[in-house]
C-alpha cells in the first residue's frame, strides 16, 4: 500500500500517526502498524507461551490501538503507550507471573554464575552463531528477565519508557534488567561448559 | 576469590552494582571515577566488566532488529484490522 501513502505519512512521527488515527485517518493507522508489527510481535511472544497467542496479542494490540488512539495523551512516549498496550493484550492469556516471594538472589551469587571471578567470561561471545546463541539464552530466561531485555536492549527504550511499560520505579526497572542480564550471561556461561 | 575484596577504595560487589550505570555512562564523575580506578587494579572485575558491556552491546547488534512478521502472519494481522495486506493491489 506504500504507493497510497503520502510522502508526509511515511515521515510523520509515532504521536502524530496516533493523532491522525483518532481522528480517522485509516492511511496513518497502517503506517504506524507497519512501523511497529514487528518489534510489537517480537514483545508480545516475548510474554506468551506460544506463537499463536503472540499473532493473537499482535493483532488485539493494534485493533486496541485503532479503537483508543483518541486516549493517548502525548507528548508520553508514544513507543512506551505502544508497548504498555501490547502488554496487557500479551498477559491476558499468558502464563500466570513468576511469584516473587521468594528471596531474590544475591547479586554476588547472581554475578559468579555469570562469571564473575572466571578466568575467560569473554569466551561467552566467541565462535560462531552468537546471534542463535544470544537468541537461545534469552528464550530460557523467564518471561519477567526476558522482557525487560526486550524493551531495554533490543527496542532500545529509555529506562524511563521501560519503567512506564513495566508500572515500575525507575530504580526498580534497574534492578530487574541488571539480574535479566547477568542470568542471561549465566545461561551464555551454562552452555559453554 | 570474594567479591568484598577492596580496590581503590570500592569493592567488588560495588563495582557490580554500579555496572550498567557505568556502561551507561550514567554515573556522576566522582563515582565513575572510583569504578574505574578499581577496575584498573583488579583484573576480575575489570575482565567481568568488559564481558558485560560486550554481551549488552552484542543484544543490540544481533537482536535489535526484529525478525520480519512472515506474510501469512501479516496477512491474518491485515485481515484483523480489516484492511488488505500491505502489497495487495
Ligand atoms: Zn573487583
Amino acid at each position: 500500500m506504500d504507493h497510497l501513502l503520502g510522502e508526509a505519512t511515511r515521515s510523520a512521527g509515532d504521536a502524530e500517526l496516533i493523532a491522525r488515527a483518532a481522528s480517522g485517518d485509516r492511511a496513518a493507522f497502517t503506517e504506524l502498524v507497519e512501523r511497529h508489527r514487528a518489534a510489537v510481535h517480537r514483545y508480545a511472544r516475548s510474554l506468551t507461551k506460544n506463537d499463536a497467542d503472540a499473532e493473537d496479542a499482535l493483532q488485539r494490540t493494534f485493533l486496541a490501538v485503532w479503537r483508543s488512539a483518541a486516549t493517548f495523551r502525548g507528548p508520553a512516549s508514544a513507543r512506551s503507550w505502544l508497548f504498555t498496550v501490547a502488554r496487557n493484550a500479551a498477559l491476558r492469556q499468558a502464563r500466570p507471573r513468576r511469584e516473587d516471594a521468594t528471596e531474590p538472589e544475591a547479586l554476588a551469587e547472581l554475578g559468579a554464575r555469570a562469571g564473575w571471578g572466571t578466568d575467560s567470561p569473554h569466551a561467552l561471545l566467541e565462535g560462531a552463531e552468537v546471534r542463535a546463541r544470544l537468541g537461545a539464552a534469552l528464550a530460557r530466561l523467564d518471561a519477567d528477565d526476558r522482557e525487560v531485555i526486550v524493551l531495554r536492549d533490543l527496542e532500545g527504550l529509555s529506562g524511563d519508557e521501560a519503567s512506564s511499560v513495566l508500572g515500575l520505579s525507575l530504580s526498580a526497572l534497574k534492578s530487574r534488567l541488571h539480574r535479566a542480564r547477568l542470568r542471561l550471561m549465566a545461561s551464555l556461561q551454562e552452555e559453554i561448559r | 576469590m570474594k567479591l568484598d575484596r577492596e580496590v581503590a577504595g570500592l569493592t567488588c560487589a560495588r563495582v557490580l552494582e554500579h555496572l550498567p550505570d557505568f556502561i551507561d555512562g550514567r554515573l556522576a564523575p566522582a563515582e565513575r571515577a572510583s569504578v574505574e580506578a578499581h577496575l584498573a587494579g583488579c583484573d576480575v572485575c575489570e575482565r567481568f566488566g568488559g564481558s558485560y558491556g560486550a554481551v549488552v552491546a552484542a543484544l543490540r547488534r544481533e537482536l535489535g532488529t526484529p525478525e520480519p512478521l512472515s506474510r501469512d502472519v501479516e496477512q491474518r494481522l491485515a485481515q484483523a484490522l480489516g484492511a488488505p495486506a500491505s502489497d495487495d493491489p
